[in-house]
């Protein structure tokens, strides 16, 4: 058989897995730091664009407004060919988890702000007449309350995060879709290594995505 | 009458006969072109002189494209019934694969591995590898780059030729893969990479005040016409133009035509 999916193409595929493994090893420790600046970044601003200060709101608002509306092509190019030219070279695996951290922020932002606001005002009102400080209500009464409603658009981001970091490959950054890109290219056997690239894809997402739907569940069952 | 009857048979005979020779000039692959009456062309629209796409006219135009046009007027009878359309290193094979295109004209390096995939015709032009550097940097020779950082195009066979190059001369130097030329060349300017390094008659595209041409020329690298595995019949006939050419001194004339000889 020829065609792009013939038989030889797959031997020569299984023959140099490791190729492929090179790339599935990276772009799960990109996606992995990159998930935990995501959430950094995203407590942050969440809790900024819900507090009281106006100078704190507008900051979130920026912020989130900056990141959701220009691409992440645009964002990783800069961080990867802009700023090496005022002097700043930051390692392309970094580039990676710059660039899907600070862009997810925003939008894991966005879900905690609605999370935090969807907290009844009496809670707060209570936590303030106990004494507790701003962060220290935070901490103890509203954001353990807002996980509930949290945590499964936020695992939803987190699916979108380890997608993204294929962005990567745009910049020789050594992840699973690079790899593909660079091994199927030279000797043109796209086919099994994109449907591979694919399916490994998929199997680091489906777990995330389960695991949503129950905390989805899990969330309606508590209402 | 009888005599009649014999030839009206011998005519129809005849006549069978030229509709039998006429189909069979016309194998499938072949026919689906006259069918649809234009050549389906893949070209590079961001290599000067081969591919191009004049910013000002907005029309491909380059020696691959006149290539093309004697394609399709072998075929078709008109070199003006192509269609072209652009296409990059990634892109190229599947495109053909999926029939989107009949033929491929587009720096496309001819090696043992690709001819499993493709057709590939007789060499149009042949080019060494060559090494693009930023003048400040100082580099001489690939010697120069020991373990250096060179920037290399995806689907290009450059990696390779100087992977062997290096062994050869017993120095290291890491590999960087890009999708696109200009994404090589930015990372060049940014100095993510030391050297960007492509066929030669590419990188005589990007050379500006900044950047100098080595004069390290590695492993010859041959163009062909890439066609669709099946189509065999296509493949020998796109060999055929591309052999006359070279015979008649066509493909020559192309050549001086755009400065590449």
């Amino acid at each position: 058989m020829n065609g792009p999916l013939a038989l030889f193409k797959w031997q020569a595929l299984f023959k140099e897995w490791n190729v492929f493994a090179e790339g599935l090893a990276i772009t799960a420790l990109v996606a992995l730091f990159g998930l935990l600046l995501a959430i950094a970044i995203g407590i942050l601003f969440g809790v900024f664009g819900a507090s009281k200060s106006r100078g704190a709101r507008l900051l979130s608002r920026f912020y989130v407004e900056f990141f959701q509306n220009t691409p992440l092509v645009i964002q990783v190019f800069f961080l990867y060919n802009g700023l090496p030219n005022v002097g700043l070279v930051i390692p392309v695996f970094l580039v990676g988890i710059l660039g899907v951290g600070m862009y997810h922020g925003a939008y894991i932002a966005e879900v905690i702000r609605a999370g935090i606001l969807a907290v009844p005002k009496g809670q707060k009102d209570a936590a303030f007449s106990q004494g507790f400080t701003y962060w220290g209500e935070m901490r103890h009464i509203v954001l353990p309350q807002a996980k509930l409603v949290v945590l499964p658009p936020m695992t939803n981001q987190a699916v979108f995060l380890i997608k993204n970091t294929s962005v990567m490959a745009l910049v020789a950054g050594g992840d699973l879709m690079y790899c593909a890109d660079s091994w199927s290219s030279s000797n043109l056997f796209y086919g099994p290594a994109f449907i591979v690239t694919g399916i490994l894809y998929f199997l680091l997402c489906f777990p995330l995505a389960q695991l949503a739907r129950k905390l989805e569940k899990k969330a309606e069952a508590h209402k | 009458m009888k005599k009649r009857i014999f030839l009206t048979m011998i005519a129809a005979l005849v006549a069978g006969i030229f509709c039998i020779a006429a189909t069979a000039a016309d194998a499938p692959d072949i026919k689906v072109i006259k069918d649809r009456g234009v050549l389906k062309v893949g070209t590079k629209v961001d290599v000067p002189k081969f591919g191009y796409r004049d910013p000002k006219t907005n029309k491909i135009e380059g020696f691959e494209i006149d290539i093309a046009r004697a394609i399709a007027k072998k075929i078709l009878g008109n070199p003006d019934k192509i269609d072209l359309q652009g296409v990059s290193a990634k892109t190229r094979g599947p495109l053909l694969d999926n029939g989107e295109l009949d033929i491929v004209a587009a720096t496309f390096t001819i090696t043992e591995e690709r001819k499993l995939s493709f057709n590939f015709s007789e060499p149009y032009f042949t080019d060494g590898v060559g090494l693009l550097v930023k003048k400040k940097n100082g580099y001489t020779s690939l010697k120069s780059l020991n373990g250096k950082k060179i920037g290399v195009a995806q689907s290009a066979t450059t990696k390779k030729a100087i992977q062997e190059e290096a062994t050869k001369q017993g120095i290291k130097v890491d590999f960087l893969e890009f999708a696109t030329y200009p994404e090589i060349k930015a990372a060049l300017d940014s100095g993510r990479i030391d050297c960007f390094s492509v066929d030669t008659a590419i990188l005589l595209g990007y050379v500006d005040a900044s950047t100098v041409l080595l004069a390290d020329r590695f492993s010859p690298q041959t163009y062909g016409i890439a066609s669709k595995k099946s189509n065999t019949a296509l493949a020998a006939l796109i060999n055929k133009t591309v052999l006359d050419m070279k015979k008649s001194g066509e493909l020559d004339k192309i050549m001086k035509k755009w400065k590449l000889k």
